[in-house]
């Protein structure tokens, strides 16, 4: 099975397209307006799939088999205050005087065949969308109302659902209610089989072998440790990756999933193969948290003052040789970095430089996203990595799948004299 | 982002993501979140209150195969939609005025060359100029972030930036 830009940009518009049509319905059905949010391709480990599920409320979800053109299943999953809030709405236009017990632990048989009522009808949204971008046919069986606290009444029964191990390509996309609470989330889960004769057809280059991309997973997992280990030494905080993910999006979508706030954000440009940008974002009280751990005797300043600016400047570089040392060792090349940019302004506008910068040359870009947190103190990072496409198809494909599991980590850091 | 279901006079800001364009009248409010080397294209025409409001990313969709299916994303096209759309809607073109935020170059990255907000800024201007539409003000430059809200009855343009003491609002 091989892959290329265009076989995943298709991809991409046929999430897109299903996420609009599914939003006009939700939007017909309840009369509240919506919003398309981020549509994203995901790859991901069936481990980080059911952890995903797991690390969160209890949900509730509507499930369909499909078949024809796509193989697999397709999944609206619901936080279940969403799916009761949802199902409130759509009561309320029906009959004003009815009332949900919410308090119960079940969902009652009414709000049951409501919500799958709900799933349903968005779940063919989706799909309607997928066969009007791929002009062709797909069926869809009936709808199975889930819910449970973890993956496993989700995944259960789904045949060729993916192995702890095995990378995942999953279309994420969230429509939200504008003004309200209820959001949601799409995933669909297509067989393997079905998948390859799909990107064999849309396929318009030679492309990359579908295994490479566990090359790309193994760049994001080494970035990541580097990253988190790096920020412990520095500040003696201690911290972990909480989420890491390879996402094939359309350069557009990543300043708009930037929150809408102040942050504070060191920013690189590296070189090598691949090439591309890589930005540190954290919340101003992180990087006061950074900052105080860092030089502990600075004044407290409402900015960030010289010092502040350079500790933080400082960690951005050292986080940043740690990631691209990860990346490096897994591609067996060398990559090098610019000098940090110190930007502390809203997120989004730190981030949009960077997709107009290779917005001339690429439409697509895989963006290898990472969070890193701190148990019990503040200290929030966002990592995003975006490679410039033509370097990272070098890259993979010059890179030996053999080689990647026995690549050992070996950046070391220096210890930092904080006083 | 597209909203559906959003009915003219809603009072919730329309949000016009990045290469989107939306034009509208009266009162509504049409806002770009968070504009760095991004350049936000206001194009209204005072007499039939009747505007537009583009969040462009690239300076020239002439030279671009995508620019009939995303002119929103190319300042030159997305100047072009904006005014044909506002046409179709009963503007006149000779009364159009235009006012353009954002285009602010943040890092000094060797790759960047001279600037790739500079860029969207001057592609911008030109178009503007080729079509005689008057560039009334603008707001562009700088390192800095801007947020920008359009009212296209009055042509209004409030740009906010992140900066709380010193010119956090102005008004275009």
């Amino acid at each position: 099975m091989r892959l290329d830009v265009n076989a995943l940009g298709t991809f991409y518009r046929m999430a897109r397209e299903g996420t609009g049509l599914a939003a006009g319905r939700l939007t017909h059905m309840t009369g509240v307006e919506t919003r398309v949010g981020v549509t994203k391709l995901n790859f991901m480990r069936g481990q980080e799939i059911r952890r995903d599920f797991r690390t969160s409320k209890t949900k509730v979800g509507v499930r369909v088999e499909l078949t024809g053109a796509i193989e697999g299943y397709s999944l609206i999953v619901f936080d279940r205050e969403n799916a009761i809030r949802i199902v409130e709405t759509l009561l309320d236009e029906a009959d004003s005087d009815a009332e949900l017990d919410v308090e119960t632990d079940e969902f009652d048989r009414m709000s049951r065949s409501a919500t799958t009522e709900v799933g349903h009808i968005m779940n063919s949204g989706f799909i309607d969308g997928w066969a009007d971008v791929l002009e062709t046919v797909i069926d869809v069986s009936t709808p199975e109302f889930i819910e449970g606290e973890s993956a496993e009444p989700f995944f259960d029964g789904v045949s060729g659902s993916p192995g702890d191990d095995d990378l995942a390509l999953l279309f994420q996309s969230r429509i939200e209610a504008v003004d309200t609470e209820i959001g949601f989330n799409h995933y669909l889960f297509p067989k393997r089989e079905s998948m390859g004769a799909l990107l064999d057809q849309l396929r318009t280059s030679e492309g990359i072998e579908y295994d490479k991309l566990d090359g790309f997973d193994r760049m994001a997992e080494r970035g990541a440790e580097e990253v988190a280990k790096t920020a412990t030494t520095l500040t003696g905080i201690e911290t972990n990756v909480e989420i890491r993910r390879l996402n094939f999006v359309s350069l557009e979508t990543i300043p708009e999933q930037v929150p809408d706030e102040k942050l504070v954000s060191v920013a690189f440009e590296f070189e090598g193969v691949p090439s591309g940008y890589l930005i540190f974002l954290f919340d101003e009280e992180s990087a006061h948290e950074i900052v105080d751990a860092m030089v502990p005797s600075s004044v407290d300043e409402d900015g960030f003052g010289e010092m502040g600016t350079s500790a933080i400047k400082e960690l951005g570089n050292i986080m940043a040789s740690g990631f691209l040392d990860g990346w490096a060792n897994v591609l067996d090349t060398a990559i090098d970095h610019s000098t940090p940019e110190f930007v502390h302004d809203m997120g989004a506008a730190a981030v949009d430089p960077v997709i107009v910068k290779l917005g001339s040359n690429q439409e697509f870009a895989f963006v290898f996203d990472t969070v890193v947190v701190a148990d019990g103190r503040e200290f929030d990072c966002e990592v995003y990595a975006i490679a410039d496409e033509s370097d990272l198809e070098r890259a993979l494909n010059d890179l030996d799948v053999d080689r990647i599991e026995e690549t050992p980590t070996t950046a070391e850091f220096q210890e930092v004299d904080n006083a | 982002m597209k909203t559906y279901g959003s009915e003219p006079g809603a009072p919730s800001p329309v949000q016009v993501g990045i290469s989107e364009l939306a034009v509208s009248d009266g009162d509504d409010t049409l806002k770009s979140y968070g504009l760095g080397s991004c350049l936000a294209i206001a194009l209204y025409d005072p007499e039939d209150e009747i505007g537009g409001l583009a969040h462009a990313m690239l300076p020239d969709g002439d030279a671009a195969d995508n620019s009939d299916r995303k002119p929103g994303k190319y300042a030159d096209t997305a100047i072009r939609a904006l005014l044909r759309r506002m046409v179709e809607r009963g503007a006149s073109y000779t009364s159009v005025e235009a006012k353009i935020a954002g285009g602010s170059d943040m890092f000094e990255f060797d790759s960047f060359g001279e600037g790739v907000g500079q860029r969207n800024a001057d592609a911008a201007r030109e178009e503007l100029e080729k079509l005689g539409v008057p560039l009334v003000a603008e707001d562009v430059g700088g390192d800095h972030g801007r947020t920008v809200e359009f009212t296209p009855g009055t042509g209004r343009l409030l740009v906010k930036t992140s900066d709380e003491e010193e010119n956090g609002v102005t008004e275009l």
